[in-house]
């Protein structure tokens, strides 16, 4: 596999890996309740925030299964760090990947998530060669649930009732895509064949 | 949860296996068309003894994985026709998880759905379960029929989530609550 290239260009994003000066933009989001849930830490402060920036910073690239590449969303011309996507390795000889998101509410309703996660598929797909990206979400979520069917990706599961969260009754969806499922955006690129990851 | 056994139903006897079964279970679990969609592969008369001997102590459940496996008899006759399970999955949560495996000979006759529904009740009852779920390969129409006719609601269909016997895997998990099952009993009951 050649070497990953970072960061990523997108439209209105840079995408690229966290460092330690994230601390204050990334606890003005990563430890509210509503980024807990499926977020990639669960931080309740801003001691928790630095330990989990220090754990997301290593989240560099897919070399070994259990691996987890996250990248913070920032946005082109005020260099602002709204949000941080990440992919898990999660399963090496199906070749399975789970995705999560999280965004500053303050810049949410405005698509970056869709646009990040749009390179972050492209990512999985066609250079990690991962088969199959999934993800979840609490089942009254509808913000992630119409971004996750926005990105073209469809319901496999709803459970109900399947778990206790914070002592209550959980509901969770998982959306997923597969690798010939996913439509490229806009130029078809000619990707030389690489071994695969699985 | 350690129930008194036999469990009956009109017409069979859910019991704990003994050393004496252990040619029954060989006679389906040596099938390909029973292994088909299990994780094992059809069995030899020495793994079938060792199934076996390991069943005879699956009784109750106390911790998170254990399992309660049965041998299924029909009432009067004495014929092992199958097996049926039930797992706890976790205890906190109250979650339970249900399977069978039947003869083939004996397939067609709602034996398996008897069965179930025994074990759907002991679930609820005895076990105090919340919810319990079932699995099945998305090909075996047979065992996803058995779900729904139990009143069980679909809430999974996995593609491609794993590799399965050297394949793609594809994958249902149905599941019912404590909630819904007296209703669902008693419209399945009623038909």
């Amino acid at each position: 596999m050649s070497s990953l290239s970072l960061p990523i260009e997108t439209e209105r994003l840079i995408l690229r890996t966290f460092e330690r000066g994230d601390l204050e933009a990334l606890n003005t989001y990563l430890s509210l309740p509503s980024a807990r849930r499926y977020a990639v830490s669960r931080a309740r402060d801003k001691r928790e925030v630095a330990e989990a920036l220090n754990v997301m910073r290593s989240h560099v690239s897919l070399q070994r299964p259990g691996d987890t590449l996250t990248l913070a969303m920032v946005r082109k011309g005020d260099k602002q760090l709204i949000g941080h996507v990440s992919l898990h390795w999660s399963d090496a000889t199906a070749g399975q990947g789970e995705v999560r998101f999280v965004i500053n509410p303050n810049y949410s309703g405005q698509g970056f998530v869709c646009e990040a996660l749009g390179a972050l598929f492209d990512l999985a797909f066609d250079h990690f060669r991962i088969h199959r990206v999934f993800a979840r979400c609490d089942g009254r979520n509808h913000h992630s649930i119409k971004l996750m069917q926005g990105m073209g990706m469809r319901l496999e599961a709803h459970y109900r009732e399947h778990a206790l969260f914070q002592g209550e009754w959980d509901e969770e969806l998982h959306f997923a895509l597969l690798d010939r499922e996913w439509n490229r955006p806009s130029k078809v690129r000619e990707l030389p064949q690489r071994h695969r990851v699985a | 949860m350690h129930p008194d056994y036999p469990l009956e139903t009109a017409r069979l006897l859910l019991r704990p296996f003994t050393r004496g079964d252990v040619d029954a279970v060989f006679d389906y679990r040596r099938r390909e068309d029973v292994a088909r969609y299990l994780f094992d592969v059809p069995l030899s008369r020495e793994e079938c003894a060792l199934a076996v001997q390991q069943r005879i102590g699956q009784v109750a459940l106390e911790a998170d994985d254990d399992k309660i496996i049965l041998g299924v008899e029909l009432a009067g006759e004495g014929a092992l026709i199958g097996e049926v399970s039930l797992i706890l999955r976790n205890r906190d949560a109250r979650q339970g998880e249900i399977g069978w495996i039947f003869h083939p000979d004996y397939q067609g006759h709602g034996y398996a759905t008897e069965a179930a529904v025994a074990l759907l009740d002991l679930a609820f009852t005895n076990g105090e379960m919340h919810r319990v779920m079932a699995r099945c390969d998305a090909r075996n129409l047979a065992s996803a029929k058995l779900m729904e006719r139990l009143g069980m609601r679909r809430e999974a269909h996995f593609r491609e989530h794993a590799l399965f016997k050297g394949e793609w895997d594809e994958e249902f998990i149905y599941a019912i609550l404590e909630t819904e099952w007296p209703e669902k009993r008693l419209a399945f009951f009623a038909s």
